[in-house]
């Protein structure tokens, strides 16, 4: 038995290793062609304003002067090194500057999916436990209209209210508890809807199963069918979502990150894109996905621990 | 191809009617809004990005603009106007390029099996564990702004949402007697197709598709609004929500008006998903991306 499981860790752990590698490979080539694509790479590295010498320097620096294929075929090996290349603007290694912002995206994001748990997971349930009542159609309206706010648009309202209501800008900037607040309640208003629906669906799906109708036959009150029976089934349909939770989760974090002066990857990117610093840019791209990957990964190995039926159907891509 | 889809549909809506009310809501908003675009130049109160320096910051309700003005004195009905084509062709092109791509290679992969099948799912997966707004991102910095530059970006890297949903579907369909009866009688691969699958497929798409045309609304709005979407100066709602940020103290209505209208928008493409789904009874799985 423990050598199956073994075995079906090992091959678990080998087809994601192999999965992140495809993925790196993929974004860094439609990076390197879409550079060259959108004109003389030289010239978007040094600047439109740069003069013929300077783009001759970028040329032999980056050896664009070499066919396409050699300048690909160096350029992943560089990368195989793990080398970014250097940033145009601080001239230090690219994948410095975007590890040096994780930790702050880490947090926010850490932050905002533990407020949007704390909210979705208690009004998932409420709204999918009994039949609906003019509260709970009520409730499921307000999130179904909340779902198509964007989070962008959550996070300038509440700026917005605070500083109008309230009389007091809120703070900027990644500080102490005072600037956590704003962006966390931004993401969670964005991702909370979307999950509590996914909940509540489940939720209430999970209470029409032969198994809740055991459980109540054999004695269980309404509160132990709903936190001991449904519940938790209904978490791990929602778990299996999470990946595009995930994509979700990145894409809010860059837009509120750059909303709230938040300096993290997501902020980094747009001032990257700003001053047309590739390297970085490119840097960003790599770093977020594989993070968004392993956060996936993770989630796919701690549905296969917890869900006893995707053990029993053996390895699952 | 357009004949089938509509077949299919109509079909579908015969069968019941749930869901009536987020159709007719959904539909009627997304009617009011298409009837809107191009009829904006009648019903605007000024031209969009005239600048009245003496109108600065005029609150909704002032004579001439009933929505009052942003920190240039430009008229915001006139603008949000001019944004509704803008976002709602951006969003729908972007829609159709992902929807045009995704069916026709997942028709392709339910279709032909083989290495075409795992081409086709290898690489929408990968381009499904991209970080769909990074990249998005990054694209748009190389591209540069502009229509098409977005249309394109977008739908580039949304189609494996409709080719997983049209692959699924397909071989389901393509795996039923009455294909293999048709197959027997020697019609060709395209008119099963055409006759079989698509009518089949189609109820599904649509549904899926006005959800992703409130995700491609809103991640046009969200790349306008970060300065990398839409040319700066064109009134566009991201546009807009980007000028308004300076101003939230003074002029909160420059950040309600077109917020409003992405709401409405994305609302309308919400309701007639919803709707739609409920009244197809297709289990909407909402697979979204931005």
């Amino acid at each position: 038995m423990s050598r199956t499981v073994a075995l079906r860790w090992t091959r678990f752990a080998a087809v994601h290793l192999r999965d992140l590698l495809i993925l790196l490979l993929g974004l860094t080539t439609l990076l390197f062609f879409l550079l060259r694509l959108a004109g003389d790479p030289a010239v978007v590295i040094a600047g439109a304003d740069a003069s013929a010498e300077q783009l001759a320097e970028v040329r032999a620096a980056y050896g664009l002067d070499r066919p396409a294929w050699q300048q690909y075929a160096s350029y992943v090996a560089r990368l195989a090194r793990f080398d970014l290349g250097e940033s145009l603007i601080s001239a230090r290694p690219a994948l410095h500057a975007v590890l040096e912002v994780l930790p702050a995206t880490l947090t926010l994001a850490g932050l905002g999916m533990a407020a949007t748990l704390a909210i979705a997971v208690p009004l998932g349930a409420w709204l999918g436990a009994h039949w609906p009542t003019p509260a709970r159609r009520a409730t499921a309206s307000l999130l179904f209209f909340l779902q198509g706010v964007p989070g962008f648009v959550i996070a300038l309202v509440l700026v917005q209210w605070l500083a109008i209501r309230l009389g007091m800008l809120p703070a900027l900037g990644f500080g102490g508890p005072s600037t956590w607040l704003l962006p966390m309640l931004s993401l969670a208003g964005f991702l909370a809807p979307r999950l509590a629906r996914v909940i509540a669906t489940n939720v209430a799906q999970a209470m029409s199963e032969d198994y809740i109708r055991t459980a109540r036959a054999s004695g269980a009150g309404p509160r132990e069918v709903l936190f001991g029976h449904a519940l938790p089934n209904a978490l791990l349909g929602a778990t299996a979502l999470a990946g595009t939770q995930l994509a979700f989760l990145v894409s809010g974090v860059v837009v509120i990150e750059f909303i709230f002066a938040w300096p993290g990857v997501g902020w980094l990117l747009i001032e990257s894109t700003r001053t047309l610093d590739f390297p970085v840019v490119q840097a960003v791209a790599l770093v977020v996905g594989t993070l968004v990957f392993t956060l996936n990964t993770v989630v796919d190995a701690l549905l296969l621990k917890l869900d006893p039926r995707l053990s029993a159907a053996g390895s699952q891509v | 191809m357009s004949v089938p889809l509509v077949r299919g549909l109509r079909r579908g809506l015969g069968r019941r009617l749930r869901g009536g009310l987020e159709l007719s809501l959904g539909l009627g908003l997304a009617g009011l809004m298409a009837v809107l675009i191009p009829l904006r130049d009648q019903v605007r109160s000024a031209e969009p990005s005239r600048i009245d320096l003496h109108d600065r910051f005029a609150p909704p309700g002032t004579a001439g603009h009933w929505l009052g003005t942003d920190h240039l004195g430009r008229d915001l009905w006139s603008r949000v106007l001019e944004g509704l084509g803008w976002s709602l062709g951006c969003a729908l092109a972007a829609t159709a390029t992902a929807l045009a791509i995704g069916s026709l290679l997942g028709l392709l992969a339910a279709e032909r099996p083989g290495a075409l099948r795992t081409v086709v799912r290898q690489t929408s997966s990968l381009v499904m564990a991209f970080p769909g707004l990074v990249v998005a991102i990054c694209v748009m910095a190389v591209l540069g702004q502009g229509f098409w530059p977005l249309v394109l970006t977008l739908g580039l890297l949304t189609w494996p949402v409709f080719a997983r949903v049209v692959f699924a579907e397909a071989s389901g369909i393509l795996a039923r007697d009455y294909v293999l009866a048709a197959r027997l009688t020697g019609a060709s691969a395209v008119s099963i197709l055409r006759g079989h699958v698509l009518p089949a497929v189609g109820p599904t798409l649509f549904v899926v598709g006005a959800f992703h045309f409130g995700e491609m609304l809103i991640a046009e709005s969200a790349l306008s609004f970060l300065g990398i979407g839409a040319p700066v100066g064109v009134a566009t709602w991201g546009n807009m929500l980007a000028d308004s940020r300076q101003y939230l103290f003074n002029a909160p209505w420059m950040l309600a008006v077109p917020a409003g209208a992405i709401v409405l928008a994305v609302l309308a493409a919400n309701l007639t998903g919803d709707g739609l789904g409920m009244r197809l009874r297709i289990p909407v799985r909402r697979e979204a991306l931005q």
